[in-house]
């Protein structure tokens, strides 16, 4: 493929058949050549950066050549990834949303990586030791190794501190309770300057209802097992009520879905005081917001809980022996503490190994950038992703009522018993292939 | 009265649908604007219509370091004009074979080939990329042009320009000695120009946008084509949007297409109103 690129792009369609053909016919010798998939989760500038490291390591060694194919967006690469696997043409290794880990397992669609540590005559519990304690769940899937945490982010509370102080309120304490948050909140909207706003689109909005669910005591979904959510119940409910108060009671919140790039948009724009966006947006945020800014945990109503989002590297199945030993030779080398830690300091997520953290340039950073420090001690509270059966559909199930509630077209309290009807039927055929077949 | 009658209607209609053009036309005016409006994210006037006093041509810059666009143009070129030829002949052909010819069962096969519209392009991806790889042919072009060879649509649209067709022609060709090849290609295909332009432009449109299909198919980066370099831009799952740098990559992406309809809007107008088929 490398010939044919220089040969510009006119002669790769005639040529593509000849090369496969001359790849084929190569000795021995040649490398493993596999095939690496990655969505761009922020920005074309990082789909740069992996392009960079993926050339770094090609150099670095000759015995694994890594093509690295830009795969759209999480779900995007999910769905090409699964397509091009029964196709016959499985990726070696892909960057996968943390929380699709359940669902590819249970679709025979990803591999244990138990085999890999086995061979490195490593544990699994050695493996994930410097790994942070809140990543593991979504790591392992029944006992066994399977994804291995790339860049990792928790929801945070982005403020502009100016407005706090033209409202008469303490930049120094941000709201640390739902109560304080609609309080603050309603001093900070005036004219069309909302309070507060949060990003309702696919994927951040399961994502932020999730923080809020837990936040109110809850857990989401059943960690131990992929067919049950906790949608229906008293945790998600009050979350749901508190989202449809602050948009039709307290009016703090814009009526409708924000995306998250209107979003932060307008968080930088001054029209939005509060927002809660991913600690992945750090950097972003970091370097175009013009007006001073602080960040703060997300505010709790019965406890401090967040649940961890971001991507972990997964291995496909139906690749060849060679396949899978360059692809995790690749991931070992994508995952040691210094790459993680330079991923960490472009991006703004936060490095999933702890002795990233011990490194000189990330004190140095860390130092530097004291709201960084936020998203690392909001950590210890953190909690696994949701991860179910059909995880994206049934995310999608409550993603839709809430939506409707923030149109204001349903209630909170239909909305989530809409939500858990839906999501019940997607799990039906695992939950009857699991727990409900009895003997 | 009724003079002013003459004047208010005129104007009144001339209002209401300039009204109406101006919403159509805000997103692209929008997009226009704000490609070239200074310091992208997040400015307080981005949702303005109002052109900005100091344009900058800083986030066509961006854009394009942020990917290889000449590469991208070629490749969807590439596609594109590739699916159009290949579909001319074969829409054409079997147009002309369910128009002209008498065979068995071929009203059935025509209502099978037109239950293909109905299928959503989604559901075949799998079934489509497996062929693919077993042609030998992911990530390549050809993989990507592949299933649109043949198009229901298009064969549709021809064989009912065809049928609207006098016979006359063909049979005074006929009676010249004429073979059925070059009745086809010296009679026929003249004749039935508006309707091939007229699918010709929504093949182009089509596949010029089209992002899932050459997604699934395209892994290297040299394989690429617009819509998928474009996505970098626009496929921001937990940042911001750089609105400047997001329009102005809109805009590179657009711009070929709007600029050939517009310089081409009224050949492709003429061509439906002064075609040669007069019955």
């Amino acid at each position: 493929m490398i010939i044919a690129t220089r040969l510009g792009p006119k002669w790769l369609g005639s040529t593509a058949l000849a090369l496969t053909i001359a790849a084929a016919a190569m000795p021995a010798w040649a490398q493993t050549k596999i095939e690496f998939f990655f969505p761009v989760p922020v920005e074309g500038k990082l789909a740069r950066e992996m392009t960079r490291l993926v050339k770094l390591y090609n150099e670095s060694q000759k015995d694994v050549e890594v093509t690295a194919a830009y795969t759209g967006s999480y779900d995007d690469t999910k769905l090409k990834a699964q397509a091009a696997a029964k196709a016959g043409k499985p990726p070696s290794v892909v960057l996968m949303s943390a929380n699709f880990n359940v669902d590819l397992k249970l679709s025979g669609d990803i591999i244990s990586l138990e085999p890999m540590l086995k061979a490195d005559e490593t544990t699994r519990e050695d493996f994930l030791k410097d790994f942070w304690p809140a990543l593991h769940a979504n790591a392992v899937v029944d006992g066994e190794l399977y994804g291995v945490p790339f860049h990792n982010s928790t929801p945070l509370l982005y403020y502009n501190v100016e407005h706090f102080k033209e409202a008469g309120l303490d930049p120094a304490k941000p709201p640390r309770t739902w109560a304080e948050l609609a309080d603050a909140a309603k001093k900070l909207t005036k004219g069309d300057r909302h309070g507060f706003l949060m990003p309702a689109g696919y994927d951040y909005l399961g994502w932020l209802m999730e923080a809020l669910s837990m936040s109110n005591g809850g857990r989401y979904f059943n960690e131990e097992y992929g067919g049950e959510v906790y949608y229906d119940q008293p945790s998600m409910l009050g979350a749901a009520r508190f989202v449809e108060d602050l948009i039709f009671k307290h009016k703090v919140m814009q009526q409708g879905v924000t995306e998250a790039g209107g979003v932060s948009t307008a968080f930088f724009a001054g029209k939005a005081s509060m927002v809660l966006l991913s600690t992945g947006s750090l950097s972003f945020i970091r370097e175009n917001m013009k007006q001073s800014y602080d960040v703060a945990f997300v505010p709790k109503n019965v406890r401090n809980a967040v649940p961890i989002g971001g991507a972990s590297l997964v291995m496909f199945a139906g690749q060849s022996e060679d396949s899978k030993k360059a692809g995790w030779k690749f991931i070992k080398w994508l995952t040691t503490a210094e790459t993680l830690g330079g991923w960490s300091r472009f991006t703004g997520y936060f490095a999933p190994r702890k002795s990233s953290y011990d490194k000189p340039e990330m004190k140095e950073f860390i130092a530097k950038n004291p709201d960084a420090k936020v998203a690392l001690d909001q950590l210890p509270y953190a909690k696994p992703w949701f991860a179910t059966y059909q995880t994206v559909a049934v995310r999608k199930a409550l993603e839709d009522e809430i939506q409707a509630m923030m149109n204001g077209k349903k209630k909170a309290d239909q909305a989530v018993k809409d939500a858990q009807k839906k999501a019940d039927e997607l799990m039906r055929p695992y939950v009857e292939q699991t727990s409900l077949k009895l003997p | 009265m009724a003079r002013l009658d003459r004047h208010l209607w005129p104007a009144l209609t001339v209002a209401l649908l300039s009204a109406v053009a101006f919403l159509w036309a805000s997103p692209f005016l929008w997009t226009l604007v704000a490609s070239f409006r200074p310091e992208g994210a997040g400015s307080a006037d981005m949702a303005s219509l109002l052109p900005d006093l100091h344009p900058t041509l800083e986030n066509f810059r961006n854009a394009l370091e942020s990917g290889s666009f000449g590469l991208y143009y070629m490749n969807t070129l590439i596609v594109v004009v590739g699916v159009l030829a290949v579909q001319c002949v074969t829409v054409s052909l079997a147009g002309y074979a369910f128009a002209r010819l008498r065979f068995p069962g071929r009203d059935l096969l025509f209502y099978a080939f037109l239950l293909q519209l109905m299928l959503v392009p989604p559901a075949l991806i799998v079934p489509n990329l497996a062929t693919v790889v077993d042609l030998g042919l992911y990530d390549t072009l050809p993989g990507v042009m592949a299933p649109y060879f043949a198009s229901a649509f298009g064969t549709f649209l021809m064989r009912q320009t065809f049928l609207a067709l006098p016979r006359d022609f063909e049979e005074a060709a006929a009676i010249d000695g004429a073979p059925w090849w070059a009745i086809i290609w010296y009679v026929l295909l003249p004749m039935a120009k508006p309707g091939l332009v007229a699918f010709a432009i929504v093949s182009i449109t089509a596949h010029w946008n089209e992002f899932l299909w050459p997604l699934m198919v395209i892994s290297s980066p040299a394989n690429h084509t617009l819509t998928i370099g474009l996505a970098a831009f626009t496929l921001g799952a937990e940042s911001g949007k750089e609105w400047g740098v997001l329009a102005a990559g809109t805009l590179l992406v657009m711009a070929p297409l709007a600029v050939a309809f517009i310089a081409f809007q009224r050949r492709f107008v003429d061509s439906f109103v002064f075609s040669g088929v007069k019955g």
